[in-house]
């Protein structure tokens, strides 16, 4: 007998809250802004949609221990701060977590306690032993690969990725060898980056490298967008920073075990920037000169978010319709820019040209006739809405 | 009748997802068999079973195929099958020797050393055998993060009596097989992590639970298998298996052979899978008395105790099988001589002191006291020549050539790509009962190009192990020929000469500086005017 008038009630409130979804329906001028805001990209201006990583370790054989732990200790970062498997290409020369000599099978340390295995259960290795090499590790940049070639083995990549490669080996003066055999140039990697900007597959691009004299390794690359760092400078050895006696050899180097002991206090969230990762770098500890390179960069790196490279862009984007109409290359920056692409070449990806297609269609008389359709379908769900409830009740 | 209305409608919601169900069935078994020498062997295998599909038509590869849904069968392993139309398929990856004479024939007959894949495909005129086997090649890699990709046509054979349809023949189109192995392969937790994800319940829940990689990858052996066959009756079947082999007496403190499933795997059954049909481990009774084995279970079966862990059983879980020996202080390794425990063992060697020839000998002993004729295949790539006029079949140092028969050799042929195929050698020995025969050959080693050479090109090649497999049933042969499957020899690590690879550069560096020297003194005494200069004062 109590709930009799609950029907009512349940008309009234959804009559109730009609009339206040239609009075808010008014303002629709702001729900484009408010979905932007709640999807859009609330990074330092990057541009990037999709984030990338590919981690190289060059050497081969046991004693290169400390190579492979630095590239998994990247491994790990990257893949904590949110970059998937499937976005990540991680070459390694050898095999040390099952390697016979190691006492700790299926595990890899970075540090001499043994705290942490950077192996792990779940790990994806894409290029391993032999398929470390330097034609490979081009193809892969340049994206000329063989058509069956799995899709975890390309670098799928796009005008709209940021690319953190990591490179570490035995290297010299403009060069790193792979696997004791064979090497690359920088000039090689720097026209393998050229190829990949006249490609439109990369943003930007962090190159960070740990060998030997490493800061003449990006001396000669000349695409815009690249952000480069390296251990040493010319002439300097880079050094491991510690020995674990049952491991038996060295487990990391000490750049990269500086870098990482810094990306340990960075979450997907943090607001650390690049340059407050270059001013952690202390000569004295890591017994070589680390170097940066960022004349090519566009962005200024105090507003460089570490996690615009390490971390996984998870935001959608939101592209307001009058943008689209008016639509320029994203790189377009103005004049000054240095990084300018040529204005004959649109960089809109092809979803966006087919809703340019389509836009005519909304505009004009059929924009008028939009909204009173879809008034119509308001009013005719709520008055079947509003029909069941009133059956509801006189049924009862 | 309003509810009934509703239960109807809610009954028309359910349909779709019941219907994906439907004929797919999911099982899992551990095998778990205590081995003199003090080890453990475990044979995990998880079985899919696609009920009534069928394999893709190979003619059919140019049209839309039909749409695929699966609740169980992995959906990235099912789209490779389809997309390359494989009949049967058997990959393994292995780490390890497998010891027949302690460890007897293993569960799973598939224990070369490395990589081995092999496949049946029908014939189509779409695309070509090879073609598809190229595709397969490289999606299998991407899949299992393996460097299967580099079996190519170096590596690539047909041998189909050693390697036969294992499940039913499809009458659609006339089967090839091809076969590839990488010796040199190795297998870590990266090929695990692409296993795993391929069964319904993942790590989660079941058996698999207990797949541990730093243990499994720290056993004396360890390997995993996917085997793809097609049986008429049933449909598609995927079974996929680890097979791993402990050593307590190594890792345990007291050396002794006491293990129960926490401390081999280091972890434990939490719960079982729900999909799971079936899932129970089973525990091979060892031979000699004075073990015990907790929990205790009634149900004994010609020495085997089969423990039901599906969710319907009474099984309590979580639990731990555990089996000691409590009246053993440690473990005593059984003094030789050892008689072994499959009736043929087989040794493979490579002798000779240089790096251009050598010989190839095998001893193969029948261990039972009957005759055993077993069929002996070599898959050799191109780094050996086999010379063929040197075989010698022995029985203690006396030629006996009427032992040998059925027998083809196939030399290496030159590919399309310049490269050569291996060259096979197959062949039926007869091994008399208690009797140990020899067989050798000479052999030529390669002399590669210097860019042929691999990095680490001092460490020597590979070479996959020979297989010794019984022979198909004939008519009047003896019916004790067939209990035994494929054996897999040890690899062998050949030295092929290799050079010094700083050579190129010093000739390099020294030519070219003479080149400089000489060219630069001649070019200077041509050009160069020689004039008497006046100094003035």
């Amino acid at each position: 007998m109590r709930f009799q008038r609950l029907p009512q009630a349940c008309l009234l409130l959804l009559t109730c809250f009609m009339a206040w979804a239609v009075g808010s329906s008014d303002s629709t001028a702001s729900t484009g802004e408010r979905a932007a805001d709640f999807f859009g990209r609330h990074d330092s201006g990057s541009g990037h949609t999709n984030n990338w990583a590919v981690l190289v370790c060059a050497s081969r054989y046991w004693f290169n221990y400390r190579h492979m732990a630095n590239a998994l200790g990247m491994y790990r970062t990257v893949k904590r701060l949110g970059i998937p498997d499937s976005n990540i290409i991680l070459m390694l020369a050898d095999d040390v977590a099952c390697n016979a000599r190691n006492k700790f099978a299926g595990s890899v340390y970075a540090e001499a306690g043994r705290h942490l295995d950077l192996y792990g259960e779940n790990i994806e290795v894409d290029y391993r032993g032999y398929e470390v090499t330097v034609e490979n590790f081009i193809r892969l940049l340049t994206g000329r690969v063989d058509p069956s070639m799995p899709r975890s083995k390309r670098l799928l990549t796009d005008d709209r990725s940021n690319i953190f490669v990591y490179m570490t080996g035995h290297g010299g003066n403009e060069f790193l060898k792979f696997q004791d055999q064979e090497e690359i140039s920088a000039f090689d990697i720097a026209d393998a980056f050229e190829q990949m900007w006249q490609k439109k597959r990369y943003n930007e691009i962090l190159f960070m490298i740990d060998t030997c004299q490493a800061n003449t390794m990006y001396s000669q690359s000349y695409s815009p967008n690249i952000l480069a760092t390296g251990s040493s400078q010319i002439d300097e050895n880079s050094y491991s920073y510690e020995n674990d006696n049952d491991i038996g050899v060295s487990v990391i180097d000490s750049y990269t075990h500086y870098v990482l002991k810094f990306m340990e206090g960075i979450n997907k969230t943090s607001q650390t920037s690049m340059q407050d990762l270059f001013d952690s770098y202390d000569p004295v500890k890591i017994y070589s000169h680390p170097g940066i390179r960022s004349d090519l960069f566009r962005r200024p790196l105090d507003k460089t978010l570490i996690t615009d490279f390490f971390g996984g862009v998870a935001q959608a984007e939101v592209f307001p319709l009058q943008d689209i109409v008016g639509s320029s290359n994203h790189h377009d920056n103005g004049p000054s820019a240095p990084t300018t692409r040529k204005p004959d070449t649109p960089s809109v990806p092809v979803v966006l040209s087919t809703t340019v297609i389509s836009l005519p269609r909304l505009t004009g008389e059929t924009h008028d006739w939009d909204n009173w359709w879809k008034e119509v379908r308001k009013w005719t769900s709520i008055f079947v809405v509003g029909c069941l409830v009133s059956w509801i009740s006189f049924v009862r | 009748m309003r509810r009934a209305s509703i239960w109807i409608f809610l009954a028309c919601l359910c349909i779709p997802s019941f219907a994906l169900y439907r004929g797919e069935i999911y099982s899992e078994d551990l095998r778990i068999q205590p081995l003199r020498d003090g080890r453990v062997s475990t044979t995990f295998s998880f079985i899919t079973v696609l009920e009534g599909a069928v394999p893709r038509n190979p003619k059919a590869l140019g049209q839309l195929d039909e749409s695929q849904h699966y609740a169980l069968f992995p959906l990235t392993l099912g789209q490779i099958l389809r997309e390359y139309a494989i009949t049967e398929l058997h990959l393994t990856l292995n780490a390890g020797k497998w010891n027949y004479d302690n460890w007897g024939h293993p569960h799973e007959a598939g224990v070369g050393t490395g990589a081995e894949l092999w496949a049946w495909m029908g014939a189509s005129e779409v695309t070509t055998v090879d073609e598809r086997w190229s595709g397969l090649r490289n999606a299998l890699s991407g899949l299992f993060c393996a460097s299967l990709g580099s079996l190519d046509s170096r590596r690539t054979l047909s041998p189909t009596v050693a390697f036969p349809l294992s499940g039913s023949t499809p009458t659609f189109a006339p089967h090839e097989l091809r076969h590839a192995s990488l010796p040199s392969e190795s297998v870590c937790t990266e090929n695990l992590t692409p296993f795993l994800k391929l069964l319904p319940c993942k790590s989660h829940a079941g058996l698999a639970a207990l797949l541990n990689p730093q243990k499994v990858f720290d056993a004396d052996w360890h390997g995993m298998g996917i085997h793809v066959t097609w049986k008429e009756d049933t449909g598609v079947e995927l079974k996929l298996t680890l097979q791993a082999v402990f050593n307590p007496v190594r890792t345990s403190a007291g050396k002794r052979r006491d293990w129960n499933l926490q401390s081999l795997f280091d972890r434990s059954i939490e719960r079982s899978c729900p999909v799971a049909s079936s899932s129970s481990v089973t525990v091979i009774l060892p031979e000699e008395k004075g073990y015990q084995i907790t929990p205790e279970n009634p149900a004994h079966i010609n020495g085997l105790v089969i423990y039901d862990l599906s969710s319907s059983s009474n099984f309590t879980i979580p639990s731990n099988i555990a089996m000691y020996w409590p009246s053993e202080h440690s473990f005593q390794y059984p003094l030789p001589p050892l008689t072994p425990v499959t009736p043929l063992s087989v040794k493979r060697t490579i002798h000779g002191t240089t790096q251009t020839r050598g010989v190839l000998s095998i001893s193969v002993t029948n261990n039972s006291p009957q005759e055993i004729s077993a069929g002996y295949l070599e898959m050799m790539p191109a780094l050996l020549t086999l010379w063929m006029h040197t075989l010698k079949v022995e029985i203690n140092s006396q030629i006996r050539s009427d032992l040998l028969s059925g027998l083809k050799y196939h030399p290496p042929s030159p590919q399309s790509n310049d490269r050569l195929s291996p060259s096979m050698l197959q062949a039926v020995l007869t091994i008399p009962p208690k009797t140990t025969l020899k067989l050798s050959m000479e052999v030529n080693k390669a002399f590669l190009k210097y860019t042929e050479h691999p990095p680490d090109a001092m460490r020597g090649w590979d070479l996959p192990g020979a297989v010794f497999f019984p022979l198909p049933q004939s008519s009047h042969d003896t019916s004790s020929s067939y209990d035994w499957e494929r054996i897999y020899t040890p690899t062998l690590l050949v030295d092929l000469p290799t050079p010094d690879f700083s050579m190129p550069y010093n000739v390099i560096i020294l030519s070219c500086t003479l080149m400089t020297l000489i060219f630069g003194s001649i070019f200077n005494l041509l050009t160069r005017k020689w004039v008497v200069v006046e100094i003035q004062e």
